[in-house]
């Protein structure tokens, strides 16, 4: 037995050596083709990358959240849609690097109490070549309001003559209020005062459509490079859906001399804000927002940290359906009452820029004369368990239960919404005793969600479409698609017509101060903060214009300086 | 001589030879000797018991709710300074305004002075400056580090943009360390200028005497007066992103984490033997069929069946999914033991004790039960213990992706997913879930091992 082991031992020790000699060079081969693939994937990778803001060829390589979900400016609604069709289509107005209102298509404007008049410049040209004339803005606002269209912003046309009754298929396309006198001259009448009219014109479903480019793409306006029409600074050079989008400049725009860029190269798309942090780090990107985990490793990069307000106001939306436990004033007062803005801000999301609100008008709207919020102050609110409790007794009463069954709470599925709903999760139970179930879901699939009223508290926020108070004003009206807790209230309703009636600013802004008392005393939502954003940019990418209404970021104007420049 | 039967004398036999100078041992005992020897495999199983007192015991022990949020120390490590100064009521503060101040032209100058205005404190610090002439307003700038070297500033905390408003109050997430504070003047259309003005203020940490009530860091009938120090709570293993007690999150995570990791495998290896012995047993074609049947569930994806027992379970947003979890494991998991214990099955049901046992007129129930698990104990422990550590990744990997225990139930999964995201800045949060998985892992694992040689019951012949 034991001899027999040891010969197996011998065998098995010769065995080994020429095996591990094989084996050395297997392994040796392996190592050296593994290391060569490694290399040769290295290189392809960086092929030609250079500088994420390259001088010599005026190119900028960015991130961005995610790809163009919609293209088609009828039906657009998403901030990334957005943000690409503001570089690559202009409408009648834009937004200089100073946030003034400039033209860009129109030449001149008037501005009338029930009509407003274009005139085009001449020069204004397609990508194809043809000119943009006035006949495209009609052809695209009518589009925008045709039923089958369904687009989801074609509330923001209504204030043109006849736009709702076209938009609900009441009366044909023809009779909406905007004509082309000639190519060159666009005549609008208005349904009602709209003083802000020129604003509105800055925004992407006012953009114009080449009507015989469009029915030439046969439904699939939008969806690729090759099936839109450019008018803007830049056209899509190159769209790999899902990986790359490449906007270059455009040859044929009227003002391309003010272009500078030739380049924007949207080279990676990720919804992880961690990966364009690293990807910014590695001097892939030329521009990435920070999250708050991130700010202590950007202050020791030394990185120049800029900071800018979106413009968008973020609450907690809550369902007012019939049967839902949030109907009830009392309930919806006692969260109130225990809810603390600052303490989220300042304890929770710990992101300089964000500013806790007591209020749905943010800071920077215009009042009167001056800022709307130093003319009429937010509702003052001091949060207070014991009378949340009592609040909380009385609507338990009322709603005939002995306890609250747990309430859903609707998020978004990013980690800071995540967070955020642990924080309210703990809050109202420890205040209240109330439990949250938290539902969080994707973009797609929260609004499908909120729309259906399938929750009781919504994470949401709302940013503004144009600058003035009434697009935050009517979003809690009863006739508005995008009030999905569906609160219904006349004396809102009725202030919100007196104020999109008028003309007089004392008056409308008397009646959106009203607006801004009801939404905290009837807690139509628990307003908690106006966002703010963190970013750093390639120290030598300069001119980039972060703004809350309109295109953001805005590279149209923005250049790279050269080494040591 | 006469010789009768009185002469002779029975024979003594000595039996002597045959006695065991050892006293017998059975197969556990012997088993256990071996495991004994094996000093890794002892270390694990100690581990493994201590864990499992952890889990059972240590939320009696350690009384402190898992989802208890200290904002006041939020990411704390452990050992973190817990002093605290107790100080009156917030109070709002109006700030300071000045006459702005008409300059001589030429460049913006950064205010002459800055400084804080009171005490500086985690509740907020209250920050002062000199008009600089022309100003259009000031952006306020902090960061932890020396602005010195190179001017970077940090993080923009705000602008004023009115220049009649020299003063500005900080309430963001103030720790008690050294801040740097920087002003620049903005023109008057909101670009900053050129030069900084700075400034380094120590924050103390305060809280007021009714937080502290409320936090039941002092009792009710205590009278404290502002400028006492009192100590936060303790958090030995300390705090996650929302100020909960990392200790108290492991117990409460072990329990889901150990639960599923036991629980699962015990039940997927019962379903395993029993279907794996039926299989071997009976063999030919009911073997075919039930092991054909076998290859048929592993091909499935076990996600894919995951989500389905999710909706099959009717799982709302917001509630655990562990049971579906756990089903999903149980019903795709067993072909791997079912098969060991067929093979072990069929080799054994040739063996000549299995057929003297038979000729004995021994019953299948008993051939089965008496000769043939116990005949493959040894692969079915083995096979249990690598299980375990299988399960409690799949947990954490599931709960890593966030379909396994909604919040705030804590599992070792989701926290090392929760505790990634501030890996580099306050890396507890990750490396203590993170060792426990691993700890846990390697324990069963060598546990398995250290099983597996002495349940060999080849080995004992060697000895």
């Amino acid at each position: 037995m034991s001899e027999a082991a040891a010969e197996n031992l011998g065998q098995g020790t010769t065995w080994n050596a020429s095996a591990l000699l094989q084996l050395l060079y297997l392994g040796g081969f392996g190592v050296l083709g593994l290391g060569f693939i490694l290399w040769a994937l290295a290189q392809w990778n960086e092929g030609g990358a250079g500088d994420a803001a390259d001088y010599a060829t005026g190119t900028v390589t960015l991130a961005m959240s995610q790809e163009p979900p919609q293209l088609d400016s009828t039906r657009s609604t998403d901030q990334v849609s957005i943000a690409v069709l503001g570089h690559v289509m202009e409408g009648l107005l834009r937004y200089d690097q100073d946030d003034q209102l400039v033209g860009g298509v129109a030449e001149r404007w008037e501005i009338g109490e029930t009509s407003a008049t274009f005139w085009l410049r001449s020069d204004a040209r397609w990508s194809n070549g043809d000119p943009v004339t006035a006949h495209d803005f009609v052809f695209a606002w009518r589009k925008a309001l045709e039923p089958a269209n369904v687009s989801e912003y074609a509330f923001i046309l209504y204030g043109i003559r006849n736009a709702e009754a076209v938009n609900r298929g009441e009366q044909p396309l023809e009779a909406l209020g905007a004509r082309a006198v000639g190519d060159r001259q666009l005549e609008v009448e208005f349904a009602r005062p709209l003083p802000y009219f020129d604003k509105l014109t800055a925004f992407c479903t006012f953009n114009p459509v080449h009507e015989a480019f469009y029915e030439s793409t046969a439904g699939a306006y939008g969806a690729d490079a090759d099936k839109l029409l450019y008018n803007g600074p830049f056209v899509i050079d190159q769209w790999i859906h899902g990986a790359s989008l490449r906007l270059k400049k455009n040859p044929n725009y009227w003002d391309a001399d003010r272009i500078r860029l030739n380049v924007i190269d949207y080279a990676y798309i990720t919804s992880d804000p961690l990966a364009t942090i690293n990807l910014f780090k590695d001097g892939k990107v030329a521009l990435t927002s920070l999250n708050a985990e991130n700010l202590t490793d950007a202050m020791q990069q030394r990185w120049k940290i800029h900071r800018f307000a979106d413009g968008s106001v973020f609450y907690l939306g809550l369902n007012h359906r019939p049967g839902r436990p949030t109907s009830n004033y009392h309930l919806r007062k006692a969260l109130q009452a225990v809810h603390d803005p600052g303490e989220l801000v300042y304890k929770v999301l710990k992101l300089p820029g964000n500013v806790p609100t007591n209020s749905l008008f943010p800071v920077w709207l215009k009042g009167v004369r001056g800022s709307f919020r130093q003319e009429y102050p937010a509702p003052k609110h001091h949060p207070d368990d014991a009378r949340g409790r009592e609040l909380l007794a009385r609507a338990l009463a009322e709603l005939g239960l002995a306890e609250l069954p747990p309430l859903v709470m609707l998020i978004g599925d990013t980690p800071t919404s995540k967070k955020q709903a642990e924080y309210y999760q703990n809050l109202f139970k420890r205040k209240l005793g109330i439990d949250i179930k938290i539902d969080a879901q994707i973009f797609k699939q929260r609004l499908a969600k909120m729309t259906s009223g399938d929750y009781d508290i919504v994470a949401a926020g709302w940013g503004p479409d144009y600058d003035d108070a009434m697009t935050f004003a009517d979003l809690f009206t009863s006739w508005n698609e995008n009030n999905r807790g569906r609160y219904a209230n006349p004396v809102l309703d009725a202030a919100v017509d007196v104020a999109r009636s008028s003309n007089d600013p004392q008056t409308r802004m008397d009646a959106i101060a009203k607006v801004q008392k009801i939404i905290y005393e009837d807690v139509v939502v628990l307003t908690q903060f106006e966002r703010g954003s963190v970013y750093v940019a390639h120290p030598r990418l300069r001119g980039v214009v972060r703004r809350s209404v309109g295109t953001d970021p805005d590279y149209t104007n923005a250049w790279i300086a050269p080494v040591g420049g | 001589m006469t010789t009768n039967a009185l002469s002779f004398e029975p024979v003594r036999v000595e039996r002597e030879v045959e006695t065991i100078s050892r006293p017998s041992l059975s197969y556990w005992q012997d088993a256990w000797l071996r495991l004994k020897a094996n000093t890794r495999a002892i270390v694990s199983l100690y581990l493994v018991i201590g864990l499992l007192l952890f889990t059972v015991f240590g939320p009696w022990l350690w009384q402190v709710d898992s989802s208890a949020q200290d904002l006041d120390q939020i990411s704390a490590p452990p050992g973190a300074e817990r002093a605290v100064t107790v100080v009156d009521e917030y109070r709002p503060w109006q700030g300071a305004t000045a006459t702005p101040v008409a300059g001589a032209g030429g460049e913006l100058q950064a205010p002459a002075s800055l400084s804080v205005a009171g005490d500086a404190t985690t509740r907020a610090v209250r920050l002062q400056w000199s008009a600089a002439p022309d100003a259009g307003g000031y952006r306020i700038y902090r960061s932890i580090f020396d602005t010195a070297p190179d001017g970077a500033l940090g993080l923009p905390l705000g602008d004023v943009l009115d220049p009649t408003t020299v003063s500005f109050e900080d309430r963001l997430d103030l720790q008690p360390l050294t801040y740097h504070y920087s002003v620049v003047t903005l023109d008057d259309r909101g670009r900053e200028a050129t030069g900084y003005t700075s400034v380094p203020v120590e924050v103390t940490r305060v809280i007021t005497a009714a937080q502290a009530h409320a936090k039941g860091l002092i009792d009710s009938a205590d009278v404290v007066r502002p400028g006492d120090v009192l100590k936060l709570q303790m958090h030995p293993l300390g705090t996650d992103y929302l100020g909960r007690d990392m200790l108290a999150r492991l117990m409460h995570g072990a329990r889901v984490s150990l639960f599923i990791g036991i629980v699962a495998p015990f039940a997927f290896v019962l379903v395993g033997i029993f279907y794996g012995s039926v299989a071997g047993f009976m063999g030919g074609r009911v073997d075919q069929l039930l092991m054909r049947f076998a290859d048929f569930v592993v091909a499935l994806p076990f996600l894919l069946f995951m989500i389905l027992f999710r909706i099959l379970f009717n799982v709302q947003p917001g509630d655990n999914s562990i049971l579906p979890m756990m089903v999903a494991m149980v019903v795709l998991s067993w072909p791997a033991v079912a098969r060991l214990v067929r093979g072990q099955i069929l080799q054994i049901r040739e063996e000549g004790y299995i057929g003297a046992s038979r000729l004995l007129g021994a019953k299948t129930n008993y051939l089965v039960l008496r000769h043939m698990i116990p005949n493959t104990m040894g692969v079915i422990l083995v096979t249990l213990t690598f299980a375990v550590p299988s399960a409690i990744f799949t947990e954490a990997f599931l709960s890593f992706i966030g379909m396994g225990v909604a919040p705030p139930t804590p599992s070792w999964g989701s926290m090392c997913n929760e505790g990634l995201k501030t890996m580099l800045t306050t890396p507890h949060e990750l490396i203590f879930p993170a060792a426990f998985i691993s700890i846990t892992v390697l324990a069963f694992n060598l546990l398995g091992d250290g099983l597996r040689d002495a349940l060999d019951a080849r080995m004992r012949a060697t000895e």
